[in-house]
């Protein structure tokens, strides 16, 4: 009786463990302190703010997301040139820019391949740097 | 003494701009209003490593009006995960008057906390040549996210080898979005306005 118990405490630990994640529709997600950690297949760890992921992520379906690690984005200039260059880019959704984190998210349909050059190209055209490009939601 | 006091004034305005290169395909405006002089400067940004610009003063003492071409080049750029850390090589000439020109240094380093940069910056007249050299350092009171007002308290020197005397005052930055305005003042030069939005 106290395995069944076990048991049944354990698949319902799951459960909700797979309701919660599934919100998201990424895998191996967790968050704490205000901070998103997802285990991608390649084994790197992604960190966004969780709830700034959470309100970039509710009018947008379908779509992946291409989380970009920028250097030198110090200012509102830097992060306006960013808005306006990707804003330009029809295959992009939606953008926000984090000044406090240096990242920049990037929304694309699923029916687009996201081109990680070209991000990294259009960085740099804003005299900015990328250090690392995720895509999730694949 | 009427050139070199345009000249000043054209000096003085080139001095305070903030980022003289944009991303690349953006344009940016520029507005200068101080005691002397009155000027409009638009530059262009083709490429990552320089802009081009038009400027065009005109004197409150003279009323004379008179433009000039700029160029802006990138030597080196650093940008780290909190920093960026900028060196230009900057030149004008006049459009009127080749003879009135001037090239300059200038670098800046910034964080999203503080601010430092400097100038030095050799220009010639039609009866003069003079060097002029300046610093800022700066510090924001509280730091604002993407489209926040952004507010910037800064301390500015300079000296000029013609005058040889060193001027210190504060200057107010606010900069919202792509519009930024400057505030600066001192009791000789007087109230100082920049304007600038970037597109």
């Amino acid at each position: 009786m106290k395995n069944l118990l076990l048991l049944g405490l354990l698949l319902s630990s799951a459960t909700i463990y797979a309701e919660h994640h599934g919100q998201h529709g990424m895998e191996n997600m967790h968050s704490h302190e205000g901070h998103l950690h997802n285990e991608m297949v390649n084994g790197k760890t992604l960190e966004v703010d969780a709830q700034r992921f959470d309100k970039f992520m509710v009018d947008i379906d379908n779509h992946v997301v291409a989380v970009v690690s920028v250097q030198g984005m110090v200012c509102d200039f830097c992060a306006r040139g960013i808005e306006k260059t990707f804003g330009k880019d029809k295959r992009v959704s939606k953008i926000d820019v984090d000044l406090a984190s240096g990242k920049v998210l990037l929304a694309f349909s699923m029916a687009v391949d996201v081109d990680e050059a070209d991000i990294t190209q259009k960085i740099l055209n804003n005299g900015l740097n990328t250090t690392d490009i995720q895509v999730v939601g694949k | 003494m009427k050139v070199l006091t345009i000249f000043l004034c054209l000096l003085w305005s080139s001095a305070s701009l903030a980022r003289p290169i944009s991303y690349v395909d953006g344009h940016t405006l520029m507005a200068n209003s101080g005691p002397m002089a009155d000027s409009i400067y638009w530059h262009y940004t083709p490429n990552i490593n320089y802009s081009v610009g038009l400027d065009y003063q005109r004197d409150k003492v003279s009323n004379e009006r008179f433009p000039s071409a700029r160029f802006t080049y990138l030597i080196n750029r650093k940008n780290t995960d909190q920093s960026q850390r900028n060196l230009y090589f900057k030149a004008g000439v006049g459009l009127n008057n080749i003879n009135n020109h001037f090239y300059s240094l200038a670098g800046d380093w910034e964080t999203r906390r503080l601010f430092s940069s400097f100038s030095v910056k050799q220009s010639s007249g039609i009866d003069y040549d003079m060097l002029e050299q300046s610093a800022r350092v700066g510090i924001a009171p509280y730091l604002g996210d993407y489209g926040d007002l952004h507010t910037w308290l800064m301390i500015e020197t300079k000296k000029d080898d013609l005058d040889d005397e060193r001027i210190t005052y504060p200057v107010l930055r606010l900069f919202q979005g792509g519009a930024m305005l400057e505030v600066s003042y001192h009791k000789k030069t007087d109230w100082g306005l920049h304007l600038m939005y970037r597109f």
